[in-house]
């Protein structure tokens, strides 16, 4: 079963986030807790993404639209790496002249692009 | 592997002399943030130990005070750095990702087709002959769903129950309970989560459900499992007992002589199942000695323990070391 935090234990657990900055999240609708009858509550992906948000609103500055922006963007690039590894992944376990086949395919689509 | 080399020296892990400004220490660290950072580069398996450090060194940097501290010798690099972070690239591949609206490949029909499927989502916003032309409901994007954690007391879950959760943004929505629902389990409301664009349909609200537990009942599978307290006489004569059940007091022959951890089937009376039938309530009995021993009790025990001597705990003993 998902383990969930309360918003008190994500403050405590992670570092850069502090009430405020936690709050100005929930309210871009960067982060979307998990609601309940006693409050709102994190899973372990709602704090790595939090400790990700913290890692982009720190150094650059980002906040609201600009923020979410930036995250939708990553979750963009993540879903299109799982889907590239996913197809990686089933085209590994063909047979030897299926690979050789699709390789030589990408090889020469990856050279026509370079001219 | 803690890369303790690193985290010694803050400066040379932004790439800094000891003489930088604190905009300098900024710069090297955004730089860094772009190329080392396991979310801006997810197919880069170094990418997590280079951001840790350099992380781990800006930290210790940016604040002019502890810079200044770390300068003097007075703090070091040292635990600076978090190991045990995880970080949000670890979850792309979860099933259930509540972040992501559209999951892996799709091509209902024929599972050649993914392929011709993947190029024409790609084609259509890509190649919009221009101004004229742009169909309105390509843009059409499914609301997002709402995901709810709703504790629920044990009968309810068991029995099927109608409860309402209280909404973030105001208002409530009702919930139906179904009879037999177990911990864990993640209940779909169609069409109740956030609304659609561009005339899209609204997403889902999904409600994981936990339980709070009953003093007296517990679940295994579809059989409902209680303890039972019985007496001493009741369980060297027999007796007929009530016990309680999912559905009221229901009444209980205990065999003469049943020993505590004994347990007792009622058919039926378990969990009942959505295809129809039901589990059972197994009952397990537990000797409970009298709360007050009289002298009269005790003068029968003495007596009995010098006619029946016995030892249950016998066959415990074989082949033990001694």
């Amino acid at each position: 079963m998902t383990r969930y935090l309360t918003q008190d234990e994500v403050i405590a657990a992670l570092p850069h986030l502090t009430r405020p900055r936690l709050l100005a999240f929930i309210a871009a609708e960067v982060v979307v807790p998990v609601a309940s009858n006693s409050g709102p509550l994190f899973r372990d992906i709602d704090l790595a993404r939090l400790d990700l948000l913290c890692d982009l609103a720190d150094p650059f500055g980002l906040e609201g639209d600009t923020l979410a922006l930036v995250i939708a963007l990553v979750d963009r690039l993540h879903a299109s790496h799982h889907q590239l590894r996913m197809l990686a992944s089933a085209l590994a376990a063909e047979p030897a002249e299926v690979r050789a086949r699709v390789g030589a395919s990408l090889l020469a689509a990856g050279r026509a692009s370079d001219r | 592997m803690g890369h303790k080399a690193m985290s010694r020296d803050p400066y040379a892990a932004l790439g800094l002399k000891k003489s930088a400004t604190a905009a300098e220490i900024k710069a090297a660290y955004r730089k860094l943030v772009r190329s080392s950072h396991p979310d801006l580069n997810p197919d880069d398996a170094g990418a997590e130990v280079r951001f840790k450090a350099a992380s781990a060194a800006y930290d210790l940097l940016k604040d002019p005070a502890t810079r200044a501290r770390f300068d003097a010798g007075e703090i070091d690099a040292s635990g600076a750095e978090r190991p045990d972070r995880k970080f949000y690239r670890d979850y792309a591949a979860s099933a259930e990702h509540p972040y992501q609206r559209t999951r892996g490949f799709q091509g209902q029909d024929d599972p050649g087709d993914i392929f011709a499927e993947f190029l024409r989502q790609r084609g259509r916003g890509g190649a919009a002959p221009g101004g004229e032309g742009v169909a309105w409901n390509d843009f059409a994007t499914r609301g997002p769903d709402l995901h709810f954690s709703l504790e629920v007391p044990f009968l309810d879950a068991v029995r099927g129950a109608k409860t309402r959760i209280t909404l973030p943004v105001g208002g409530t929505l009702e919930v139906q309970i179904p009879p037999g629902t177990e911990a864990g389990q993640v209940l779909r409301l169609r069409g109740r989560g956030g609304p659609g664009q561009g005339g899209g349909p609204a997403g889902d609200a999904l409600i994981e459900i936990s339980l709070r537990p009953h003093p007296v009942f517990r679940r295994e599978g579809d059989d409902i499992v209680i303890t039972l307290p019985i007496t001493f006489d009741e369980a060297v004569l027999g007796a007929k007992v009530t016990t309680p059940t999912l559905a009221g007091p229901v009444s209980l022959t205990i065999p003469k002589g049943a020993s505590s951890g004994r347990v007792l089937r009622l058919r039926g009376r378990g969990v009942v199942r959505a295809g129809g039938g039901a589990g059972d309530q197994r009952v397990e009995l537990r000797i409970v000695a009298p709360r007050h021993l009289d002298r009269e009790l005790q003068a029968f025990f003495e007596s009995w323990r010098k006619t029946h001597p016995d030892d249950p705990r016998r066959t415990l003993f074989e082949g033990m070391p001694t």
